[in-house]
């Protein structure tokens, strides 16, 4: 697939709005055990960054980020909402996880496709839970006891089900653009 | 399965012809207005200010033709959302709360400023949904579209590509009416297929096993549909350059002075909102 601006806006557009969909529905929340839900909203931003690279990553980031600003400003749903209204907490993290998932890729992807692209998905997500509780902590909405707790309740389960969505999503995508060099829309138009 | 159907009922997002003033605006401006009465809606810290925020907002519709009924009706899907929030506002016991509790049972007890807070909470909501519906209502999807270009265009200057972030945020405006579809499309097959979303169980390892499905085909959908609209853009001889555009807004010297006044009245009153004491006595 070469790569062009052009599928760089469209694919940054696409997976923001999945990411901006998720949070408006709040299907991108998974109830959990430890009360606070899961999030799977910046699996977007890891899959369009391991496809169309850092950049793309950190745009969807953004929206996502700025999805979660607004959503705690206009409809806090717990405790900890006020804080997302920070940009510091709610936006620059989300900024950096495309970036991160796309550097984990980087360093394994080739030979051992399925495994860089599961910790991509880890990576990605665990540099979005540290970097979010950390900056919760960092501004006194939370104590720095409750950081390894709360990646260890939360991150871990987010990190795998990020890694699962990742590799299911960017395996089959690549498999389809090798088997005819079409998305199967196209090809249902062809028909 | 009443959660199948996920916007059906939105009247947010519905353009309105009229042939007002407002209409007539150029996108920029519009922008400028949404943000100078967005602003103080989010930043507000009492009840009254949301809610002058929406008389506001009601005012400047009826000059725009719009009928404020068709604005207030909007809120209508929001209500068991709404719902859900004060709820949530009135069970949970929230740091820093320490006025009087007007009625207790057993652990819960219902306070003052959780009363307030959830009332503010409602009215801040129903200010921003007229806001962004009075919007949606005067602005077409194309003037969406191009009032973003003009308000990121200061920052072509810091060698950011404005245009395309533009059109990033366009693209996914549009695509969020299109995946809630394909998303509906998605969840009927599976139901269709015996599949089970977990309603009725307290197991979140079925929960999270019942999201897989509907998550990955979503993305899957999102990437094919982005497929043919680069191959689409690409072959109209779109390579990431300055778009022309059909329509020009040309400003006036009054629509200028309305720009000016519409940013000063916004920051004015969200630095006068910040001011303001905090609702929780602290």
């Amino acid at each position: 697939m070469k790569k062009s601006v052009v599928r760089k806006i469209v694919v940054a557009g696409v997976l923001s709005a999945v990411a901006a969909f998720l949070g408006l529905t709040r299907l991108g929340y998974i109830p959990w055990f430890s009360g606070a839900s899961l999030t799977v909203m910046h699996v977007p931003a890891i899959v369009g960054a391991v496809l169309e690279g850092p950049v793309v990553g950190a745009v969807i980031g953004l929206v996502f980020g700025l999805t979660s600003l607004l959503q705690a400003a206009i409809a806090p749903t717990g405790p900890l909402d006020p804080a997302f209204v920070n940009p510091l907490i709610s936006v620059l993290p989300r900024l950096l996880v495309g970036p991160a998932a796309f550097l984990a890729y980087a360093a394994f992807r080739g030979k051992l496709e399925i495994p860089a692209l599961g910790l991509s998905g880890i990576v990605g997500s665990l540099v979005n839970t540290m970097l979010v509780v950390g900056a919760l902590a960092l501004f006194g909405f939370l104590t720095w006891d409750l950081f390894w707790p709360i990646v260890t309740a939360n991150g871990l389960p987010e990190a795998g089900a990020a890694a699962i969505v990742n590799v299911a999503v960017v395996a089959a995508w690549k498999g389809v653009a090798r088997r005819g060099g079409k998305a199967s829309i196209a090809a249902e138009e062809d028909r | 399965m009443k959660d199948l159907e996920f916007f059906r009922n939105a009247t947010l997002g519905q353009y309105v012809d009229s042939p007002s003033r407002v209409h007539a605006f150029a996108p920029l401006t519009k922008y400028l207005g949404l943000l100078a009465l967005a602003a103080p809606a989010l930043a507000s810290r009492t009840t009254y200010a949301a809610l002058a925020v929406m008389a506001l907002g009601l005012l400047v519709a009826l000059a725009a033709g719009v009928r404020p009924a068709f604005l207030l009706r909007g809120l209508k899907p929001a209500l068991p959302a709404l719902a859900l929030i004060m709820a949530l506002q009135i069970l949970l016991s929230w740091p820093g709360d320490a006025s009087a509790a007007l009625l207790r049972l057993g652990p819960i007890d219902v306070t003052v400023a959780e009363l307030a807070n959830s009332a503010r909470i409602a009215a801040r909501l129903a200010a921003l949904m007229v806001t962004l519906g009075l919007f949606t209502a005067t602005a077409s999807e194309s003037q969406i579209v191009h009032g973003i270009e003009d308000i990121l265009a200061p920052l072509s200057r810091l060698g950011i590509p404005a245009h395309r972030l533009a059109l990033v945020v366009g693209i996914a405006f549009r695509f969020i009416p299109i995946l809630a579809g394909e998303a509906e499309l998605i969840v009927k097959a599976q139901a269709s297929r015996g599949a089970d979303f977990g309603s009725g169980t307290r197991n979140p390892f079925r929960r999270v096993k019942a999201w897989l499905p509907v998550l990955v085909p979503l993305m899957l959908r999102a990437l094919e549909r982005s497929e043919s609209l680069v191959e689409a853009m690409e072959a109209r001889g779109y390579s990431g350059g300055l778009r022309s555009r059909l329509a020009s807004y040309p400003a006036g010297r009054g629509e200028k002075a309305l720009r000016i006044a519409l940013v000063l009245f916004g920051s004015l009153s969200v630095f006068l909102a910040s001011r303001a004491p905090s609702p929780w006595g602290t």
